[in-house]
């Protein structure tokens, strides 16, 4: 109980490049570096796909914050992952045009083609994987290509006018 | 109401009322109309407005019948002329809605809760006139377990409504951030820590959250929110000396818990867990209840009559034998003023001897002489409140955050909000990583790295010349001292690198206004008044004495450890730190008393051990002291009590040194009886009786006022009032104290005729007249000098926030299951050359003995210093202390040990954390 000062980091390999990054980011607010905690987030998920505990611990002492005051970031926006999606992150389009263009069918589509359960799938928790690890999905709002629905995008990549989910999963095999 | 032409106004419901400076509109509203008036889930006085849950809300208008529109009171600000509204039927359905929708997922189990009758929840559905939920049944989160993992905390968080008071009070008030909001919309709840459970986040148990939590979603062991208790008294912590108001719930001669005051001026609201819950020992059943003489060698239970004519006969004979001088006292600052003054007096003029000391001798006897000699008064310059006006905190050898938590978390919130902290430590302590400067200084070296720190302010022209031309002395001297220096001798002496020194050295100097606070780690050295000293020439050369913010704060240990030495606890100064041997003062003692008292300066504890080695001294009289567990040297110690012919010990416990009384008094805890303690800003704050005394026992006033009787002196019965009379009579400084007058939050002395305080000292000219600056060279501890090449690291002893002292009282309450053992803190690099892992045996030897703790391997301690708290005597840290005290005060060197250490190879049965004392709930099961 003596030793409440400082928590340790876990393990957690960040890459040079990806560290010089979010150093880089930082300096973009220099009143406070508390205010850098989403972009420092979004660099993370965006290497490691989601956000770990020791990501969290990690941003925190990066920033002089107490590892809470990261977790309550993380928790606030559904956007933020807690648990690591697949090696293809599908997001579907379920606003307004797509879904009267049938997005809600090409979820159940890809979702059977996958392999997916969505049945486990809430707000805090939005994204299903399958069971090998290769595929997760999740609903996202507006792609903003609302005259083309129903529209995805796969990891980076963007697709219109999806009707045949076995032949777009296709194109993601290895 | 108010006259409309007063400046300026705001209108609740149409009438006018005066604004103030700072107000929202529900401050406004509470302050003229009444708290409750406009209800609220979310607003607690104690916390900033938050606006989460909208049930405060009003209509205002910019003219009494303009358009309306609907605000939270409770964070938006008030502006002149406006128009309140707070019960049009427009905002009575709203509160109405919002409380209903939170009913919708809130267990209606009224009558069985422990809030029940004291709930803000309830309290609101009833004010905004809710009959029913129209809302059909929903998800809801009912269901979520209870936290009962931690010996005082408990959440049911089924109770919580998201009002986020708790996880304000955490980090508003403590500081401590273990609580949070988890996820958002229906799945927001509060978490501890990351999403553990009290007992293993790192709560710190202050109780803030539960205080503050308008259901039972958090709350306590002691169910200390339920209203079970009929009766209330409001009292002061026993503990440490930040001086927290108390308020006890009692029932019968019970005390169910206690919480803290809101609007108490030294702790609105907050309190550490030693104050909010570790009450368990008053009535646990290790208690002394009889009066136990020593006959033939073993204790017998007597009355109260036989024990008192026992020491009567005893110390009269010995009086008679050796002269009164053959007979000594120790006072406590854990008693009262009035206890104090009583004992004193009782040695003074009853006995006729000036042996007289208290505890102080052993921690803050530097501050008070030191201070003494610069300032001409012995206590705290400033106020705890002046946190609020300083730009810089400068904090050397305290560890606030675990021996005064309640002032260590005010500092850690300023520190959070950007003022300027310096800590000179040997080690990192808590507030470092919220602090500018860490200079993590070589044990002992103190006067080394503070004589460096005024060089460079001397050097950079921030010299305050006018201040001290005006109002200081010896100037002259301590400048040539300074211009004598060799820096990099010094720098080779501390171990700081001299550009941090400079840095904060400035950083204070050029601070508008630099407050500093110091602990043990400046007074128990060889070198600790003269470093008291130090750090008023560093208060009086840039100029920060007599106003807001600033001064030289000593943080004192024990609740009247002021007091004690104020009423006349030493056995060079009376009460009201007159000096003995002073012919006019003693005359005035005497007249005072109506009795021949001595003139000669008495034995420092120290001295009085020495002397009864020595066969000098015959008698002791103990009140509420430890000295064979807490006096370093203990084997010393054992000796002189076994020397003695005959001790006297009025404890509430039977301590290692009660085991060695002739006679033990059994005493009362501060929860049983009525005087005032006061405080480290020099606050006289009312004790009161929240229950009776446990029957055999009394308080050790009127055990003082009995024997005195007993002996011959006509000291009139025990009164709180009385006594404070009494003691106004002789004390200057407390001239004007009468007991109604002290009120609910004391007042500071001096204190002037009609009860006026002072909060801040020195102001325009010292009590001495002129400040004195004084230079001393720095001397290597002769602990260091003797035994350093043999014993190669230095052990430094401190506290914990769960622990005090030997942990006579907390370690018979639930704290003795929150921390159960003192550990040794290794730097790494030393534990990896000794090949010691955390959590191996180590054996520590000094030259005086050895003692073995367990490791802890942190970089907490530097390279070459060796740590341990001194809450569990068991281990017998004090067989390896030494007995190398402060030159002008006989302050015993506890921080500096010369000791070497080993790893102990596992010997099987051996008990190394073994003790008698068990925490009172185990009893309770």
């Amino acid at each position: 109980m003596i030793l409440k000062a400082n928590f340790s980091v876990m393990a957690l390999e960040i890459p040079s490049t990806l560290e010089q990054e979010i150093d880089e980011r930082i300096t973009h607010y220099p009143v406070s570096k508390r205010s850098a905690v989403l972009p420092v987030l979004h660099a993370l998920q965006h290497h490691f796909g989601y956000i770990s505990e020791e990501a969290v611990e990690w941003t925190a002492k990066k920033l002089d914050l107490l590892p809470i005051k990261v977790l309550e970031v993380v928790t606030f926006y559904p956007g933020f992952r807690q648990y690591a999606p697949g090696k293809y992150h599908i997001r579907v389009c379920r606003t307004l045009s797509c879904a009267m263009a049938g997005s809600f069918d090409l979820m159940d589509s890809l979702c059977q083609a996958a392999k997916i359960d969505r049945s486990g799938v809430n707000h805090h928790h939005p994204i299903a994987v399958s069971e090998d690890g290769k595929y997760s999905i999740e609903f996202a709002e507006c792609l903003a290509s609302c005259g083309t629905g129903p529209v995805c995008m796969v990891n980076d990549d963007f697709h219109e006018k999806v009707e045949d989910a076995a032949a777009l999963l296709g194109q993601y095999r290895d | 109401m108010v006259s409309l032409t007063a400046k300026t106004v705001a209108y609740i419901d149409g009438s006018a009322y005066e604004m103030e400076p700072g107000d929202t509109i529900l401050k406004f509203v509470d302050r003229h109309v009444g708290r409750g008036h406009v209800p609220t889930l979310c607003d607690a006085p104690q916390l900033e407005p938050y606006g989460a849950c909208r049930v405060c809300s009003v209509e205002i208008a910019l003219t009494a019948d303009g358009p309306r529109r609907v605000v939270a009171s409770c964070h938006t600000p008030l502006t002149e002329n406006l128009h309140i509204f707070t019960e049009s039927k427009n905002v009575r359905d709203l509160r109405r809605n919002i409380v209903e929708l939170v009913l919708t997922d809130h267990p209606l189990d009224c009558l069985t809760c422990e809030v029940n009758g004291n709930c803000e929840l309830q309290t609101v559905a009833a004010k905004v006139g809710i009959r029913k939920v129209r809302y059909p049944e929903g998800k809801n989160h009912l269901d979520r377990t209870k936290d009962l993992s931690h010996p005082y905390m408990t959440s049911d968080l089924s109770k919580c409504i998201n009002c986020s008071r708790c996880v304000r009070a955490c980090d508003e008030v403590q500081g401590q951030m273990v609580l949070s909001m988890h996820g958002r919309g229906f799945n927001a709840r509060i978490i501890k820590g990351l999403d553990t459970s009290f007992a293993e986040s790192d709560c710190v148990s202050c109780g803030a959250c539960a205080q503050a939590c308008p259901t039972s979603a958090i709350s306590d062991v002691h169910q200390s929110k339920a209203i079970e208790a009929t009766d209330s008294t409001r009292t002061v912590c026993t503990y440490c000396g930040v001086g927290c108001n108390l308020e006890v719930k009692t029932k019968g001669n019970e005390v169910l818990g206690i919480t803290a005051p809101v609007g108490a001026e030294v702790n609105n609201a907050h309190t550490c867990l030693k104050g909010r819950y570790a009450f368990k020992f008053y009535n646990h059943p290790d208690r002394l209840r009889k009066p136990l003489v020593r006959y033939n060698g073993h204790f017998e239970e007597v009355s109260w009559d036989e024990a008192y004519d026992y020491i009567a006969k005893r110390l009269g004979e010995i009086k008679t034998q050796h002269g009164p001088d053959a007979i000594a006292g120790i006072s406590s600052a854990r008693c009262t003023n009035e206890e104090n003054y009583l004992m004193q007096k009782f040695i003074r003029a009853v006995i006729g001897t000036n042996n007289i000391d208290c505890c102080a001798r052993v921690c803050h006897s530097p501050t008070a002489f030191g201070m003494q000699k610069s300032f001409g008064t012995g206590a705290a310059t400033n106020s705890v409140v002046d946190l609020q006006y300083t730009d810089c905190i400068l904090i050397i050898g305290a560890n606030p955050t675990e021996g005064h938590p309640v002032t260590g978390a005010k500092i850690k919130q300023r520190l959070m909000k950007g003022v300027t902290g310096i800590v000179i430590d040997p080690r990192r302590i808590e507030l470092v990583p919220y602090a500018k400067h860490h200079l993590q200084l070589r044990p002992g070296t103190n006067v080394a790295l503070l004589n460096m720190f005024a060089y460079y302010i001397w050097e950079a022209g921030l010299v305050d010349r006018e201040f001290i031309e005006k109002r200081c002395e010896n100037w002259a001297d301590f400048e040539n001292g300074l211009r004598s220096l060799d820096l990099d001798e010094l720098e080779r002496i501390h171990g700081v690198d001299r550009e941090q020194v400079k840095a904060a050295a400035l950083d204070y100097a050029r601070a508008e206004a630099a407050m500093e606070f110091h602990g043990l780690g400046v007074t128990e050295h060889s070198q600790g008044a003269k470093t008291v000293m130090l750090i008023a020439n560093l208060a009086m050369m840039t100029g920060n004495i007599g106003r807001p913010g600033c001064g030289v704060n000593p943080l004192r240990g024990q609740n009247n450890v002021q007091g004690a030495a104020d009423m006349g606890c030493q056995p060079h100064q009376g009460a009201g730190y007159m000096p003995v041997d002073d012919p006019q003062w003693h005359e005035t003692y005497e007249k005072f008393y109506g009795m021949p008292v001595s003139d000669e300066i008495g034995y420092k504890i120290p001295q009085m051990f020495e002397a009864a080695r020595e066969g000098k001294l015959k008698a002791l009289w103990l009140m509420g002291e430890d000295v064979v567990q807490t006096d370093p040297n203990s084997e010393a110690v054992k000796e002189a009590m076994n020397a003695l012919d005959f001790l006297v010990v009025q404890e509430i416990f039977m301590t290692e040194t009660a085991q060695y009384a002739d006679v033990v008094l059994p005493a009362a805890s501060f929860l049983e009886k009525s005087g005032t303690f006061t405080n480290a800003e020099r606050r006289v704050q009312r004790v009161q009786a929240a229950v009776e005394p446990l029957p055999g026992t009394k308080p050790d006033g009127q055990i003082l006022v009995e024997i005195m009787n007993r002996m011959g002196y006509p000291q009139p019965d025990y009164t709180p009032e009385g006594m404070l009379a009494e003691i106004a009579q002789i004390v200057p400084f407390f001239k004007g104290a009468t007991w109604d007058g002290l009120g609910d939050n004391g007042k500071q002395w001096p204190i002037q005729e009609g009860n006026v305080g002072t909060a801040i000292m020195h102001v325009g000219q010292f009590k001495r007249g002129l400040g004195k600056f004084h230079f001393f060279p720095f001397r290597e501890s002769e602990e260091l000098v003797a035994h350093g090449k043999e014993f190669p690291f230095i052990l430094t002893t401190g506290r914990l926030l769960e622990h005090y002292n030997c942990g006579t009282m907390t370690r018979r309450t639930g704290n003795g299951r929150i921390v159960t053992k003192d550990v040794l803190a290794v730097n790494p690099a030393d534990a990896a050359r000794k090949g010691i892992e955390d959590g191996d045996h180590v054996r520590i030897v000094s030259a005086r003995g050895e003692v073995i703790l367990e490791a802890q391997v942190t970089d907490e301690v530097k390279p070459g210093v060796v740590f341990t708290t001194f809450h569990f005597p068991e281990h017998l840290v004090n067989n390896v202390t030494s007995d190398v005290h402060c030159d002008d005060t006989l302050c015993p060197e506890y921080k500096i040990t010369a000791v070497d250490i080993e790893k102990v190879l596992d010997e099987p049965g051996r008990q190394v954390h073994s003790s008698r004392i068990v925490p009172a709930e185990v009893f309770a099961k």
